[in-house]
């Protein structure tokens, strides 16, 4: 019996330890959800919160200091939504920050609209995340329709029109692939030459890459997460599909996995994607150093990038916000915090063009990075080099 | 479009090459299933785990490939004793197959391949590792199919193994013990085997052959922490194609579903091509349970 | 704890001398204001959890039907799971069929599939049911991946939750009332069905199929029965998660990962114990959710604590208890005897 009313005691002592530590007044509270689980993410979680450590550092944000709270949802929606849950209610967050994977972004959309708490994406490229009409989202990332457009007029103009496919059941992929052909069709009125559903983790592409080499193909279109692809592209060697052949990739061919997998089957692969490490402006060539020394990475790719202008517009979004920062002020710092960030206009930082929101909750609005960058490989392998190929700012409704 | 007969051979090498490797997974499978009467769920992740070794082996310290597929194969038999040892031989000694202690081994199999798979991933990380690998030989073309050196590789060591795995089982003292110990460990133990010895040996040699199979499987497919369950997945099914115990059977299993999921691939969708194994697998155990080439399944009595 | 648990069982006892339900109504009374007790002590997310763990009761409570009394070994279980989400989910959104419709025709459906996913049992056993069921199992999750009418890669979004009237259930402690409701009632009549000749078909089943089909047990249909019972768990459960803000279902949730853990929970309660199953269920959605932290170690742990609960605890929490209690028990009575003899 003694035992039972111990435990009983342990439990609510545990309970109001919880409670204390749930909502300390005087600091602004940004919850972080992220995939940590490949190395990339990891590190770029990790620069993230560095990021916010250097802005304490300097002083904070008008005299207040941020606490951020980073978790893993492992790219599961579940997880992602009990984590969104988690910071709102829990820590009482003041804006959410996640989360990479599209397929958690879409269903914490609704958390956030609902409890109507600030969120912005760092890298989910799925188009329908701003088109669900939530007041709440920013995307940083360039969102998947404009990708499909640039990587369209130029391969309709440079490569040629008949083009095989090859979708891997991912919901960025699968987004970025079903978007290419409809804009292939669009302008320049082809269908696909060959189709190939895939599934996401996908190991032997034999067969199709034998039915696209006796298809006889311009161009072939893998769209898949890193390794998926690199994999695709390899074997597209193997089977004897000829370098004169272009492939095309989706935007995850800009991850670092991909040419250091595939080695030298990724020279010549072109991707639109938001940021290249072959971009010669000095901040860029100041960050490509800054994350070369920090987390000895070769080159930062445009998760890196974008998990940065992140910071920096969130940044300048919390300094021009009025926050009260108490308990019953909640609410109100909330959507302080939205409108601040709706005004961001003409953000000029690491993405090639600029970076601007407004109120309204229609993704011309939401997708704040309009500026996608055609990029190609020149060399694989773990010291990867690549070339910008050419820089598009896409019209706000282009795709809609 | 007309039926292009040029394909359907292409994608039948393709199922053939992939499928010899399912055979020598399977074969571990079904190894382990005669000699331990139960069915090893984390089989994959020594696989897995064999590709990871034979990649530091070759890669980081320097081993010719060759040299490092053996040493993966040796590291991969004592680390799969070791588990064996440890942990299972505690439920195996209370009974195995059907019996409640039968249970408590496909969950403590299932517990074992997830902290396997996460060992691993604490070692290796959760990315795809490159394990480039010069054959030094020029791709094999046919018609108008090129086949490349790794899958020729493959196929070759392959049924190299099998080879060497069938006389060592029919024709050394030691093959013959284990086919004792295999076919009733009671009388094996009258008759002056160390059973949990050779109980041990099984193990270990099951694990060598999907070490194996994972340094053959790694220059083709990357390196991954994960690679080890959809592997698992087609070993069963082509364990169970040709019948749990049968080597032979293990081997022209693979070769089936390897068939099978590409012609699956190629003709109806190949999004549902993993679909097509596990298809393959539930049609073979209801309606022939023993497998193609199995001996009738044991009934408790 | 164990004293606690004896008087605890005894009071009940005593309860249900009145009327066999009144134990569950007072319990469910009770728990009607756990909501506001974990808010009031934890905060608003711990409802969130609770919401949860009530689900996986019911997956848990499930998947001991089948396993823990009748002794089948399946691991498709997170396949019926998914069953039932993803059916309730399409007719809510392309039907506009309420909740109320919509689960239990998802119900119906999981149904045929546990059937489905019991044939092979007819004829396989141990290991074989095992490979069967998983490879099942995993068909229906490629399926749900690869099959855009199904939500394939960008899942199925916006699913209606519950309404009564015009009221929505949506805020979390509203919707523990639901799944808190459904759980009580899959607890109760997992009890019912144990305590039944259907239950004890089950045990003699699990316990030797020749001697109980001697017994004049129809083996293949009691098999049958177990599946289509847990699959209706399942499907219940699948049709609550869907519905559950936000509304959202991806294949993601339903891989082997899941099925794993779900087997932990049994496992750790103790196979064939119901309450075991519901504390199984409790204990690890709990402890996944705080210690989510130590992301890097936690599957390790997980996979770790599994090997070692079936070496070493094979019956589990539910089964150690247990033992004391009886044992307890046997040291009273002698003492008892001790008494009266000298």
């Amino acid at each position: 019996m003694r035992n039972w009313t111990k435990f009983l005691a342990g439990l609510a002592a545990g309970g109001f330890v919880l409670s204390a530590t749930a909502a300390l007044a005087d600091e602004i509270r940004v919850g972080i959800t992220m995939r940590m689980v490949s190395e990339n993410g990891q590190k770029y979680g990790q620069m993230v919160m560095d990021e916010i450590g250097l802005i304490n550092e300097a002083g904070g944000i008008n005299g207040h200091q941020i606490k951020a709270t980073l978790m893993n949802d492992e790219c599961k929606s579940d997880k992602g939504v009990a984590n969104a849950n988690k910071l709102i209610f829990q820590e009482k967050v003041h804006l959410l920050i996640g989360s990479t994977c599209s397929s958690v972004s879409l269903p914490i959309v609704d958390v956030t609209a609902k409890a109507q708490v600030p969120q912005i994406i760092p890298h989910s490229t799925n188009a329908q995340i701003t088109q669900k009409g939530s007041a709440w989202v920013f995307r940083v990332p360039v969102s998947g329709r404009f990708y499909a457009g640039v990587n369209a007029k130029y391969v309709g103009e440079n490569i040629g029109k008949k083009i095989a496919y090859i979708c891997a059941a991912d919901a960025a992929s699968q987004n970025d692939c079903d978007a290419m052909q409809a804009q292939m069709k669009s302008q320049h009125g082809t269908d696909p030459a060959y189709v190939a559903q895939v599934q996401e983790k996908e190991v032997d592409f034999r067969t199709h890459m034998q039915k696209i080499k006796s298809a006889g193909v311009d161009g072939i279109m893998v769209a898949a997460l890193a390794e998926t692809m690199s994999r695709a592209l390899i074997q597209s060697y193997e089977a004897g599909i000829g370098s004169d052949v272009r492939r095309i990739g989706s935007s995850s061919a800009s991850n670092a996995p991909v040419p250091k997998i595939s080695g030298d089957a990724v020279k010549g692969v072109f991707y639109a994607a938001a940021y290249s490490n072959a971009d010669t402006r000095p901040i860029a060539k100041l960050f490509n150093q800054m994350v070369k020394d920090r987390y000895g990475i070769h080159a930062p790719d445009h998760d890196f990038s974008q998990a940065y202008d992140l910071i920096r517009i969130v940044e300048i979004a919390l300094n021009n916000s009025d926050l009260k920062l108490t308990n019953s002020s909640l609410a109100a710092d909330r959507t302080a915090i939205r409108d601040a960030i709706a005004n961001v206009k003409n953000y000029q930082g690491l993405a090639s063009g600029p970076i601007s929101f407004c109120a309204d909750a229609t993704p011309q609005c939401r997708d704040g990075n309009k500026t996608p960058v055609l990029i190609a490989y020149k060399k694989g392998g773990e010291e990867f080099e690549t070339e910008v190929l050419a820089r598009v700012s896409m019209p706000e409704d282009f795709g809609l | 479009m007309d039926f292009d007969f040029g394909s359907l051979l292409a994608f039948i090498i393709f199922g053939v090459t992939i499928g010899v490797v399912y055979g020598i997974v399977a074969l571990g499978i079904s190894l382990i299933y005669s000699g331990l009467d139960i069915v090893h769920f984390a089989h994959g992740e020594i696989y897995m785990f064999g590709a990871f070794l034979g990649l530091v082996l070759s890669q980081q310290i320097g081993i010719p490939y060759p040299g490092a597929m053996i040493g993966a194969m040796v590291l991969a038999a004592l680390l799969g004793m070791f588990i064996e040892r440890v942990f299972y031989r505690r439920l195996t000694r209370s009974g195995g197959g059907y019996t409640v202690a039968g249970m408590g081994m496909i969950i403590c199999g299932f517990g074992m391949s997830v902290a396997l798979m996460n060992v691993a991933f604490l070692i290796w990380g959760a990315d795809a590792e490159p394990f480039p690998v010069e054959f030094g030989i020029e791709p094999l073309e046919i018609n108008d199919i090129s086949i490349p050196p790794s899958y020729l590789l493959t196929a070759v060591v392959s049924l190299c193994l099998m080879g060497i795995l069938n006389y060592f089982l029919r024709y050394t003292k030691i093959g013959l013990a284990v086919r004792a110990v295999a076919h009733n460990k009671d009388i094996a133990f009258l008759m002056g085997i160390n059973v949990p010895l050779f109980i041990s040996l099984i193990f270990g040699l099951a694990c060598a052959l999907a070490a194996a199979a994972g340094v053959l499987v790694g220059p083709m497919q990357s390196v991954q922490v994960e690679m080890g369950y959809l592997m698992l997945m087609k070993a069963f099914a082509a364990a169970v194609v040709g019948g749990f115990g049968s080597l032979p059977g293990a081997l022209i299993g693979g070769i089936l579903v390897g068939i099978f999921e590409n012609l699956g691939a190629a003709y109806i969708s190949a999004s549902h091509k993993d679909i097509y194994a596990f298809l393959l697998l539930i049609l073979v155990l209801m309606y022939r349970p023993a497998g193609l080439f199995g001996v009738v399944a044991k009934v408790k009595a | 704890m164990i004293s606690f648990i004896t008087n605890f069982t005894s009071a009940i006892e005593s309860l249900a001398k009145v009327h066999r339900l009144l134990p569950w109504l007072i319990a469910y009374v009770l728990l009607l204001f756990l909501p506001n007790l974990i808010t009031a002590t934890f905060g608003e997310y711990y409802v969130d959890l609770a919401n949860r763990c009530c689900l996986f009761i019911l997956l848990a409570v499930g998947l001991n039907i089948v396993k823990g009394f009748c002794g089948q070994v399946t691991v498709g279980h997170i396949g019926l799971y998914a069953i039932g989400a993803v059916t309730s989910a399409l007719l809510a959104q392309n039907y506009g069929l309420p909740f109320w419709l919509s689960a239990p025709l998802a119900i119906l459906v999981t149904c045929f599939a546990g059937l489905v996913v019991g044939l092979p049992s007819v004829r396989l056993e141990g290991a074989y049911l095992a490979l069967a069921t998983l490879g099942l199992g995993e068909s229906v999750r490629i399926m749900i991946a690869v099959t855009p009418a199904l939500g394939s890669s960008t899942g199925i979004m916006m699913i209606p939750a519950p309404t009564i009237g015009d009221y929505v259930i949506e805020s979390f402690d509203h919707y523990f009332y639901l799944v808190m409701t459904a759980a009580i009632i899959g607890i109760y009549f997992s009890f019912v069905i144990l305590n039944s000749s259907t239950g004890r078909a089950f045990k003699a089943i699990r316990e030797d199929v020749i001697a109980a089909s001697v017994s004049g047990i129809n083996v293949p249909f009691y098999k049958l029965l177990a599946f289509v019972i847990s699959a209706i768990y399942a499907g219940l459960a699948g049709a609550l998660f869907a519905h559950m803000p936000p509304g959202y279902l991806h294949h993601n949730n339903f891989t082997v990962i899941e099925m794993v853990t779900l087997l932990l929970m049994v496992v750790l309660g103790g196979i064939g114990n119901i309450w075991g199953g519901v504390v199984g269920a409790i204990v690890v959605t709990v402890i996944y959710d705080q210690t989510k932290d130590y992301y890097f170690y936690q599957p390790l742990i997980f996979g770790i604590t599994m090997v070692f609960l079936v070496v070493f605890m094979p019956r589990g929490i539910g089964g150690v208890i247990e033992q004391a209690i009886v044992k307890r028990k046997f040291i009273e009575k002698h003492e008892e005897q001790n008494l009266g003899t000298s």
